[in-house]
């Protein structure tokens, strides 16, 4: 008797032991989460994550003020966003749950207790049954350690969650910067052009130029005026793109933008060793390595458990009463219940397991193809958009300016009129709107590259391949064809 | 004056080195000018006497005496020419400079001209005007084959008529001399016992010049040969006003000009102050009968005009070509006018974008004399030139005329600024209105234009010293 009822107990025990190791993770996996995605986070330093911590809510809440405060730095804004983008809240709180329902899963069933009480003529019997799944508890550990594996992967995908968010938001202020200085010199061409509108209505008006002569600037204007509400709306649209990110609205999302982007770096970054730095530290050949050790894992115990079924373990003391003598007959006894597998001999869960395996296997081989293929054509698109930048910048503008400025003297020299001299300035405008753009879709292709080599896939492109608008069309030719004879 | 001299080392070292040192001993040295000065030459060393012309900015080739004939040596080659301070083209001349120099003799002299090609391509001369042997004319093909690249060719004739001539290059001609390749030749009258000819007056001031015309573009330094009619820059002797050195007389004197037009359009060559006659072409000396007075004569395409006038009036009085923009420099035909144009509430618009705008043209084109803008490289404003007065206003095809009481025969030099007698210059009435004499309109005057002409727009001129020219 004693020895069966501390075996129920230690059994008992090793079960309550086993079930309180799986607990739910205090903030949600989010300590995880931002360990994982720290170091590729667009390259902002330890940013926080929503926090459930009133104080570090109101810390935190307390700094974006501040940030938006002043003119918004493309760090700031991936902070704000990783802390107040409602979309990354919904993902971790979703972790939260998924980890909840984890240590729900890993709680052993309770232990079923019968009671009979029957008679037969004479005698009164009564049964009392304790009775355990075993199966559950057999295989704890193994669960657990899965169980594990598939929160480890819930973390890594939120993670990407949370690194694809960062760069999407430090692509998006790269645009919402450009786009304001390029509305900004866009501004200033139109005020040539307004001006040449204006003398041009001036001179026809005191009998110097024909209504042809005038409709020919007229027409300038209104394409320099065209192109100007473009911009301007491009300026607002990615603005908003950019406060949606962040999860700003109202008041808050009257934020300035600095009006330079950053400078070019001197030299580009060399392509050694991208592919293997791709494979090293990307969160999705992570989760990928790591689906495929679970699967594999799984493999061995899914041939066994279908025909295993589930293993009954039952502690049976049974009192057998006499009604006339009163003489008690106790029956005690252990049962055990097994599956006999008579049908399913687990031959297709284990064709289920192996296919599985054969699957994540074949997606790790697809997901590290295209980490190399992401770094190489990531580090080509970096290292054009550097050159085109460059090129534009110390060749296409200054050469612009040096026309325009040469034009200037000719105008002085009353050897070109003021409308060609107003036609060069508006080029080389445009040339610096152009370089612009090109200084921007160096930095979007610089976070795109940071974000293939360290981070994770995102599907979004650098807007390299796609050229510039074509500028605003000169006024009358300033080099007219010479003419044979 | 001061001038600026420019060394033409721009003889090919292919074409130099192509004619043997042995060659080169036996003919006469190859004299060369370095400078866009006026070179007044001196009396004739040998030969017949004469009294030399003045070329302006321009020199006379010596010569050498060979048994009797008189040797000159050519050398057709690149050269760098100042038109005006701070302005210099790449041109074709001979011996140094554009044009060539001006070759004198005397009427029966036996002239032997070694002409030496160091341009890159085969060239020729042609003597234009002279009697000479069919095969001295100088047409290549025609007359010789061209004189090629590297090798001299050597002309010999009698000069057989007295007057004013001019050579230049009958091959490849329209390249050639839409790079400046040309001179002047004057056969000076043998004259009779008494120091006398029946048609021709000793002059004691003889002054010659080329017209010619070149397609410079602003902030270049070659010609466009190819051009045919949008010439800009406008000259006597490859040389612009206000670089163009003045003709000086003392009061009284016997001038003569003699003027040959190698540009595409004709030139009305007008003088202030005194009335000339045309005394003779490249045709030769005009009877006296046939002359009529003038202040004004056309010279058409290929001719030469011989005027003479006695300079009686004291002053500097402007000589040039009376077509306008013949007295202009480089400016563009294609701009619109601005006259009468209201910038007001522009100007700072226009700024925000070209910073050194400034606005020009709305009440005239003067602002232009006036102002030092900074203008592009190796570029002449269109009108330029300061007087006692002030701008002049000026460019291309414009010199000055200086009459003065008391001038030693053989000074040449600028006589300065002319000062005037008081009582002899127009000046402003500051009396009433009411005691000027009426001004009646025409009757069918229309009426006054109501466009609007008030408050120019401010002019802000930037100081000197961001031009780079020399003044």
């Amino acid at each position: 008797m004693n020895a069966p009822r501390s075996a129920t107990l230690c059994a008992l025990t090793a079960c309550l032991l086993l079930a309180g190791c799986a607990s739910v993770s205090p903030d949600g996996l989010r300590g995880q989460v931002q360990a994982l995605a720290d170091g590729r986070t667009a390259g902002v330093a330890a940013p926080a994550l929503p926090s459930s911590d009133p104080t570090a809510r109101q810390q935190a809440d307390a700094a974006v003020a501040q940030w938006l405060a002043q003119p918004l730095q493309a760090d700031a804004a991936v902070r704000i966003a990783l802390w107040r983008n409602p979309g990354l809240q919904a993902r971790l709180a979703a972790l939260g749950v998924a980890d909840a329902q984890r240590v729900q899963a890993l709680t052993l069933p309770n232990p079923t207790l019968t009671l009979g009480r029957f008679r037969s003529g004479h005698e009164r019997e009564i049964e009392r049954t304790l009775g355990l799944g075993l199966i559950d508890l057999v295989t704890l550990p193994w669960r657990t350690r899965w169980q594990g594996q598939q929160m480890e992967q819930a973390t890594l995908d939120a993670a990407q969650d949370v690194v694809r968010l960062a760069f999407d938001t430090r692509r998006a202020w790269l645009r919402a910067v450009a786009a304001e200085q390029v509305a900004a010199t866009q501004e200033r061409m139109h005020e040539a052009a307004d001006a040449g509108a204006e003398l041009a209505r001036r001179m026809a008006r005191v009998g110097n130029w024909s209504r042809l002569q005038q409709a020919r600037e007229q027409a300038l204007w209104t394409d320099s005026a065209a192109q100007l509400a473009r911009a301007r709306l491009a300026a607002a649209t990615e603005r908003e793109q950019l406060s949606r990110l962040m999860g700003l609205w109202g008041a808050d999302a009257h934020y300035t933008l600095p009006d330079r982007l950053p400078d070019l770096p001197v030299e580009p970054e060399a392509s050694e060793g991208i592919e293997a730095r791709a494979l090293r530290e990307r969160l999705d050949v992570r989760a990928a390595r790591l689906e495929l050790d679970r699967v594999a894992n799984t493999e061995g115990f899914a041939g066994v458990a279908p025909w295993a079924g589930d293993i009954g373990l039952a502690y049976t003391r049974n009192t057998t009463t006499e009604q006339d003598t009163g003489h008690a007959d106790v029956k005690r006894g252990w049962e055990v219940e097994l599956a006999v597998p008579l049908f399913d001999w687990g031959g297709a869960a284990r064709s289920q397991a192996r296919g599985r395996t054969l699957q994540s296997a074949a997606q790790l081989q697809d997901v590290a193809l295209r980490a190399r293929a992401e770094a190489r054509t990531a580090w080509l698109g970096y290292r054009t958009a550097y050159d085109l930048a460059r090129q534009q910048r110390d060749a296409v503008v200054p050469l612009r300016r040096f026309i325009s400025e040469e034009t200037t003297l000719r105008y002085n020299g009353m050897l070109a009129s003021v409308w060609q001299m107003l036609a060069e300035a508006r080029a080389s405008s445009q040339a610096v709107a152009d370089a612009l753009q090109a200084q921007r879709d160096f930095w979007l292709a610089e976070a795109d590259l940071q974000r293939a080599l360290a981070g994770t896939s995102g599907n979004s492109s650098s807007g390299i391949a796609s050229a510039a608008l074509p500028g605003a069309a000169a006024g009358r030719a300033a080099n007219p064809e010479p003419q044979g004879h | 004056m001061k001038r600026r001299h420019f060394f033409s080392g721009a003889a090919t070292a292919v074409a130099a080195a192509s004619v043997g040192r042995a060659a080169l001993a036996a003919l006469p040295e190859i004299p060369q000018h370095g400078s866009a000065d006026t070179a007044v030459p001196p009396s004739p060393p040998t030969g017949r006497p004469f009294r030399p012309v003045v070329t302006l900015n321009g020199w006379s080739l010596p010569w050498r005496m060979n048994a009797g004939v008189k040797e000159f040596h050519l050398v057709a080659e690149p050269v760098v020419r100042e038109f005006a301070p701070g302005f210099v083209v790449n041109l074709w001349g001979y011996n140094g400079q554009s044009p060539g120099p001006t070759i004198e003799v005397v009427e029966g002299d036996r002239v032997r001209i070694f002409v030496t090609n160091r341009l890159p391509e085969h060239t020729s001369v042609h003597w234009h005007g002279q009697r000479l042997p069919n095969g001295m004319d100088g047409v290549s093909g025609l007359n010789q084959p061209a004189i090629p690249a590297g090798k001299t060719f050597v002309y010999e004739f009698t000069a057989r008529r007295p007057g004013t001539f001019m050579y230049h290059p009958h091959a490849d001609e329209m390249t050639q001399m839409a790079m400046g390749l040309m001179g002047l030749w004057i056969t000076h009258p043998r004259l009779d016992a008494h120091g006398r000819h029946p048609l021709i007056a000793p002059a004691d001031r003889d002054y010659a010049f080329l017209l010619n015309a070149f397609a410079v573009e602003a902030g270049t330094r070659t010609p466009r040969v190819n051009e045919m009619t949008d010439f800009n820059i406008w000259a006597w002797n490859s040389r612009v006003f206000p670089g163009i050195d003045p003709l000086v007389a003392r009061r009284g004197e016997r001038v003569r000009v003699r003027v040959g037009n190698l540009t595409m359009t004709n030139h009305p060559i007008h003088i202030h102050g005194h009335e000339f006659e045309v005394t003779g072409t490249d045709g030769g000396a005009v009877p006296p009968g046939a002359r009529w007075p003038e202040v004004t004569t056309d010279i058409a395409v290929g001719q030469m005009r011989q005027i003479e006038f006695v300079a009686d009036e004291p002053g500097d009085w402007a000589v040039h070509c009376h077509k306008s923009h013949h007295t202009m420099g480089a400016m563009g035909h294609d701009v619109p006018t601005m006259i009468g144009v209201d910038h007001r509430g522009l100007v700072a618009k226009i700024q925000k974008i070209v910073p050194d705008y400034m606005v020009m043209g709305e009440r005239g084109m003067a602002d232009m004399g006036a102002m030092e803008m900074p203008l592009p490289e190796n570029t002449l404003p269109m009108m330029t030139g300061t007087g006692p007065y002030g701008p002049l206003e000026m460019g291309g095809m414009f010199s000055v005329l200086k009459v003065r009481e008391h001038l030693a025969a053989g000074d040449w030099r600028d006589s300065g600024d002319y000062v005037q007698p008081p009582g002899t210059q127009a000046w402003e009435w500051r009396g009433a209105a009411a005691d000027l004499p009426p001004a009646p309109v025409a009757p069918t005057a229309p009426a006054a234009s109501t466009a609007s002409r008030a408050g120019a727009a401010t002019v802000r001129k930037p100081g000197p010293g961001g031009t780079g020219h020399a003044h």
